[in-house]
């Protein structure tokens, strides 16, 4: 037995997440917004199209650790909730591993991205592909689905690096494939970050 | 080496099978024929050639091949690639000699494999790419895997190519996914993996190699490919024999991609 994604799928569907009077949602121990896509998209496509030609890369990667830093202590909220703990943890017979499949059925479930684990060497490397995400059908240039690179590193990192909140930036994620360029799935690739210098 | 008629007991020749072999295949006829346990000889006359070829066999297996230079497996690869010319069943002949002995399936593999072997002179289960330390391990000099699957789609007989990860994660598919939903077919895969191989587990036998479900006359056949699982639908069961050869090559080359 291993955690089936179907099933995760299934349970974590049921559950109905309303905001509450603040518009946020209380769940896995973090505040969620309960906002449009197409609101990231649209923020994402233009302050891309505003940045200068030589600054573009940097704000790539702000947007990147935009979605980093909230996957990473959400993700650290979801693995770590009641929900998870009901619906993954009785699945769970290979370790860590099983905590990632767990992760990538509950982000289906909730419509962040579906995807799943390709290829995964324990603490070493993780390939990702995915069948539709945000940035999927989004206007701009090149290979830009920042939200799921970001989820896929602070997975990784929770998964793999130093218990939350010291692993962070353990490990790094590029995108090789996007829907968004014509590819037919993206494909997300995490390795552990070079050390500087 | 052919057969002689004192090897051969003729017990009724009243109702015979004929045809062209331009217009059936050799093998999906020996196939057919196998599939409904009958047991007798497939007499054949290969044009413009005008060489005979004759396959015995009993209750599913064959038992004996030969032409008028070949006996055995041999003969089976030699005859399996005539396109032109005649054949006619006799039933309930059999052949005191036997150079085969092999399930039909089986027997068509082998003799595949000795056709390709005789085309290429090397063994065909050899791919030209390096293997990497471990099935997660991804080389440069690789065909992507989008590649592999529509190369296993060629494949006469299949109709539908898709990984999944143990988990049910549909990795990647190619076909006529039309008439399939291939989530609810690579959830359904990994829930089947799962329970053969907890029983591989309980029993104590080596890892779970191959896996083919028989639907009436469709077939899914499954392998594991490095963490993954590969399947593939075939409308027609009569073709396994031919798929399950052609296919194992790419099923090697997926191990090195997943």
């Amino acid at each position: 037995m291993t955690v089936m994604r179907d099933t995760v799928v299934k349970s974590l569907a049921k559950i109905t997440i309303q905001g509450n009077e603040d518009g946020l949602i209380p769940e896995y121990d973090v505040l969620e917004n309960l906002l449009p896509a197409a609101l990231l998209n649209s923020f994402s496509e233009r302050i891309m199209a505003a940045a200068p030609q030589e600054k573009k890369s940097m704000v790539a990667d702000g947007l990147v650790r935009a979605a980093y830093e909230c996957g990473y202590h959400t993700g650290c909220g979801i693995i770590t909730s009641d929900v998870f703990n009901d619906v993954v943890l009785p699945m769970v017979t290979e370790g860590e591993k099983d905590i990632l499949r767990g992760a990538f059925a509950a982000f289906t479930a909730w419509g962040w991205a579906k995807s799943g684990i390709v290829q995964l060497k324990a603490g070493e490397k993780m390939v990702i592909r995915a069948n539709d995400y945000y940035e999927a059908d989004s206007g701009g240039d090149g290979l830009r689905a920042y939200m799921l690179r970001g989820l896929c590193q602070a997975f990784f990192d929770l998964t793999y690096a130093a218990p939350y909140p010291d692993g962070m930036d353990t490990y790094v994620c590029q995108q090789s494939k996007g829907i968004e360029v014509g590819d037919p799935h993206g494909e997300f690739i995490v390795t552990k970050k070079q050390a500087a210098g | 080496m052919p057969n002689n008629a004192e090897h051969i007991h003729i017990a009724d020749n009243t109702h015979f099978l004929k045809g062209s072999l331009s217009l059936t295949n050799i093998t999906d006829l020996v196939q057919f024929l196998a599939a409904s346990y009958k047991s007798g000889m497939i007499h054949l006359h290969k044009h413009p050639a005008g060489i005979e070829g004759k396959i015995f066999f009993t209750a599913g297996a064959i038992t004996n091949v030969s032409t008028d230079e070949l006996s055995g497996l041999g003969a089976l690869s030699e005859i399996m690639n005539w396109d032109q010319g005649e054949f006619q069943f006799n039933p309930d002949v059999t052949s005191i000699e036997k150079n085969v002995g092999l399930s039909v399936q089986h027997a068509i593999i082998e003799a595949a494999v000795l056709h390709d072997q005789r085309i290429t002179n090397k063994p065909t289960s050899h791919i030209d790419i390096t293997p990497g330390e471990g099935s997660g391990e991804m080389e440069m000099n690789q065909r992507d895997s989008t590649t592999v699957l529509n190369d296993l789609l060629m494949i006469p007989g299949i109709d539908v190519v898709v990984v999944v990860g143990r988990d049910g994660f549909v990795i990647e598919s190619v076909g006529n996914s039309s008439r399939v939903n291939i989530d609810e077919l690579g959830a359904s895969l990994a829930h089947a993996i799962n329970a053969i191989e907890e029983m591989g587990n309980e029993l104590k036998v080596s890892l779970f190699q191959d896996m083919f479900i028989e639907y009436g006359k469709a077939v899914i056949m499954c392998r594991p490919v490095g963490d993954a699982i590969a399947a593939v639908t075939a409308p027609d069961a009569s073709k396994l024999g031919i798929v399950r050869h052609k296919a194992k090559k790419y099923f090697e080359e997926l191990v090195l991609l997943f």
